[in-house]
């Protein structure tokens, strides 16, 4: 208590100066039952739909207003790291998995109290996000998770029995689909932003990881080759497309059954639906096919946390606690479809009940975390490169590797 | 010799002059405080009405500036977001690493195809475009320009769209139309190749109506005098483009030249929408990747040692182009 106290006093001196916060009933921090307006910045989808959960919570604790700021998912970023540098953070936001590694650098967010959220409610990858240094920065809120996409009608008529399980039958049933007439067996991305997401599950169900224990890149690891050198495979064998486009989008190429495989996470299902609802019983979401360390792919999401500068710590404490209930998780996944971070609430309904989400559950449930780390952009963006490098420019695999471990072990810290 | 000095010059600056001796200097005596108190008004009044301007400009322009500067002696991380006085000075070291920058040299290297290619183009199809639009066509002149120009003020964000069907392997006009053909087209912005060449046309494209409204101006102010003697001296139409409507564009040439280059240079939207820098960096533009070490990576100090060398660039060309081009008829 009297750290924080000391450091909202802190905080609020220079600010009073320039009559920006610390509102006129003093400096100090104030408690939940205390009237107050607790200010949230959330994303994209969820940005928009929060304020109606928030007005929910209003009425269940009425001294607590809450305000959300809808931010888009593209602008996220520089407004959060501006209002960093002007001092002019919200109360409590959801932050994206990956950037939670750059912002807990930052020094801006508040450690979670432990003995309020228990790790052991929480999908494993998404609790691990948001940790350094045996420190929790945010609390899981909703997660995503990558599995395989394809299309079952297409693949009868290649003559696939069951869906693809392990990496050789991934490759069989590309080149069966092939040879069944489409152009492409797969779609798989060739580079360009965001190319590392597709890339992970590779390397984590061939047993690789991005960073050893001591935070050091692994890319210099057998099973990285490995992974590198089965992505690879797909584009020197020309089961993919080694075209570029940024802002592509894989409905269209499925839809059109010319690339009837692809791998993405669990809001794809609403888009296939909405967007080719012709397709309907014409495709399925499935595992990932397995390697030698199982069927293993990577948790995203995002998770709620809280500024160092806030005083409204003990209100967003509260908030927090509600949206990440079982109860408040399903209600949240009919509202926004995001898939609930809380193990418990996968139990409610409508959850329970929806064959198609048992996939996801399957595969959160042994998902390797996205390390958090300051320097993820420039990480991230180094193994884009490598894979364009693989895919487009046709590097070896071996080779790239070893370039791609230099390139990132100063970027590990 | 009148002991007042201009406005703006201290007055009791410099000794009075040596010929007018101890008269001035002492009929100018009970004299000063007035002077000193009627200028100082004067100033004061000049400052007040200065004061939104300067406000403006040293916020959002000077400080900026000197701040970019000093920033990029220093080593400028995301940890200095919030803490921007613990950022250590490195000295050149910034520089240093600059020009030892695959990378950037890289983007030196594009950008310069990407100028060197697209500003010729620019002004040359505009300056064709104005001279069609100025005597070629009298119907329908307002639409044509207003035609021409609309790409100018068209949100890049349209534009990508558009130009992204346009190149589109498969389904795009460009495929479309080779199709017809039996042609297959290439894949664009797939190619490194290709990329920088498609950016270059969409970026002609869409600037070519600027030089061509002001050059449209300086060919309405050409006297037709001129003309007709050149006619009556039995010049063609070629040599009359040649010899009389050239060399009296030369003002507006310069002008276009000069504030082309400039945006050339720092040429930022268009690979920014329509590749990212890629493939393989091969649209990646000196301006893009400042913005990716910037703001993607933070690494300000770094970001901004590329700024002022790009600055210097900017500045150098100019200067040159002033020089180079700058009406030698009078």
């Amino acid at each position: 208590m009297s750290r924080s106290a000391r450091t909202v006093a802190a905080a609020c001196t220079l600010p009073a100066l320039t009559f920006a916060a610390c509102g006129s009933d003093g400096g100090d921090e104030l408690s939940a039952e205390d009237e107050q307006t607790l200010t949230v910045w959330a994303m994209g989808e969820e940005g928009k739909r929060l304020q109606d959960v928030a007005d929910e919570f209003n009425q269940e604790y009425p001294s607590i207003q809450i305000d959300v700021t809808p931010v888009g998912w593209d602008q996220a970023h520089q407004k959060l790291v501006a209002a960093a540098a002007g001092g002019e953070l919200p109360d409590m936001a959801q932050m994206g998995s990956t950037m939670m590694g750059e912002f807990i650098e930052l020094g801006v967010l508040e450690p979670v109290d432990t003995s309020t959220f228990d790790q052991d409610d929480f999908f494993p990858a998404a609790w691990e996000n948001n940790v350094v240094d045996g420190e929790v920065y945010g609390v899981p809120w909703y997660v995503d998770t990558r599995v395989l996409y394809y299309r079952t009608d297409l693949a009868d008529e290649a003559g696939a029995t069951h869906p693809p399980a392990t990496w050789e039958e991934l490759k069989e049933l590309a080149i069966a689909y092939q040879e069944n007439g489409s152009r492409f067996g797969i779609s798989l991305p060739a580079g360009g932003e965001g190319a590392w997401q597709s890339l992970l599950p590779f390397l984590y169900s061939a047993g690789g990881t991005l960073v050893d224990d001591e935070g050091d890149p692994a890319f210099d690891s057998p099973e990285a080759t490995k992974a590198l050198e089965e992505y690879a495979s797909y584009f020197s064998e020309g089961l993919t497309s080694t075209s570029v486009q940024p802002g592509q989008t894989v409905e269209q190429d499925f839809g059109s059954g010319d690339a009837p495989m692809f791998i993405s996470g669990p809001w794809m299902v609403n888009n296939i639906s909405e967007a080719l609802p012709e397709l309907e019983g014409k495709w399925a979401a499935v595992p990932l096919p397995a390697d030698d360390a199982g069927s293993v792919s990577w948790v995203g999401g995002a998770s709620l946390v809280t500024f160092t500068e806030s005083r409204h710590k003990a209100a967003a404490q509260e908030f927090i606690s509600f949206l990440t209930s079982p109860e408040k998780q399903a209600d949240w996944y009919e509202i926004s479809k995001s898939l609930p971070a809380n193990m418990a609430a996968w139990e409610e309904e409508p959850l329970a009940g929806d064959p198609q989400l048992h996939v996801f559950e399957e595969q959160l449930a042994t998902a390797g975390d996205v390390p958090a780390m300051p320097q993820w952009n420039e990480f991230a963006h180094e193994v884009d490169v490598a894979i364009e490098r693989m895919a487009n420019g046709g590097a070896d695999a071996a080779q790239t590797a070893g370039e791609l471990q230099a390139a990132t072990e100063p970027l590990a810290e | 010799m009148a002991p007042i000095t201009p406005a703006g010059s201290d007055v009791s600056s410099g000794p009075p002059p040596e010929n007018d001796g101890h008269v001035t200097a002492a009929a100018e005596r009970p004299r000063r405080p007035r002077l000193r108190g009627r200028l100082g008004t004067q100033h004061l009044a000049g400052w007040l009405f200065s004061t939104p301007f300067l406000l403006l400009f040293g916020t959002f322009m000077a400080f900026p500036i000197v701040a970019s500067l000093l920033m990029s002696f220093t080593d400028f991380g995301l940890r200095n977001v919030t803490d921007p006085l613990a950022a250590d000075f490195v000295g050149l070291d910034n520089y240093i690493e600059l020009f030892g920058d695959e990378t950037f040299r890289r983007a030196l290297f594009n950008t310069t195809y990407f100028v060197v290619v697209g500003v010729p183009l620019t002004i040359g199809l505009g300056l064709v475009a104005a001279v069609l639009l100025n005597s070629g066509i009298d119907r329908f002149r307002t639409f044509f320009r207003v035609g021409f120009y609309t790409p100018v003020v068209t949100s890049i964000v349209a534009v990508a769209v558009v130009w992204r069907f346009v190149l589109e392997p498969r389904d795009g006009l460009i495929a479309g139309v080779a199709a017809e053909f039996g042609w297959t087209s290439p894949d664009f912005l797939s190619s490194p190749t290709l990329a920088m060449p498609s950016l270059i046309a969409m970026a002609v494209w869409r600037n070519l109506g600027f030089p061509m409204v002001l050059f449209l101006a300086g060919l309405q102010s050409i006297p037709t005098e001129v003309r007709e003697a050149s006619r009556i001296d039995g010049a063609g139409a070629v040599q009359e483009f040649r010899k009389v409507t050239v060399p009296l564009l030369r003002p507006t040439m310069l002008y276009v030249a000069v504030i082309t280059t400039i945006g050339y240079l720092n040429v930022f939207e268009e690979p920014f929408v329509m590749t990212g820098g890629g493939p393989a960096d091969s649209t990646l533009t000196t301006s893009l990747y400042m913005y990716r070490e910037g703001f993607d990576f933070f690494h300000m100090g770094y970001a901004s040692a590329m700024a002022y060398t790009l600055f210097v660039i900017v500045l150098a060309i100019t200067l040159l182009q002033l020089r180079f081009l700058r009406d030698k008829t009078r």
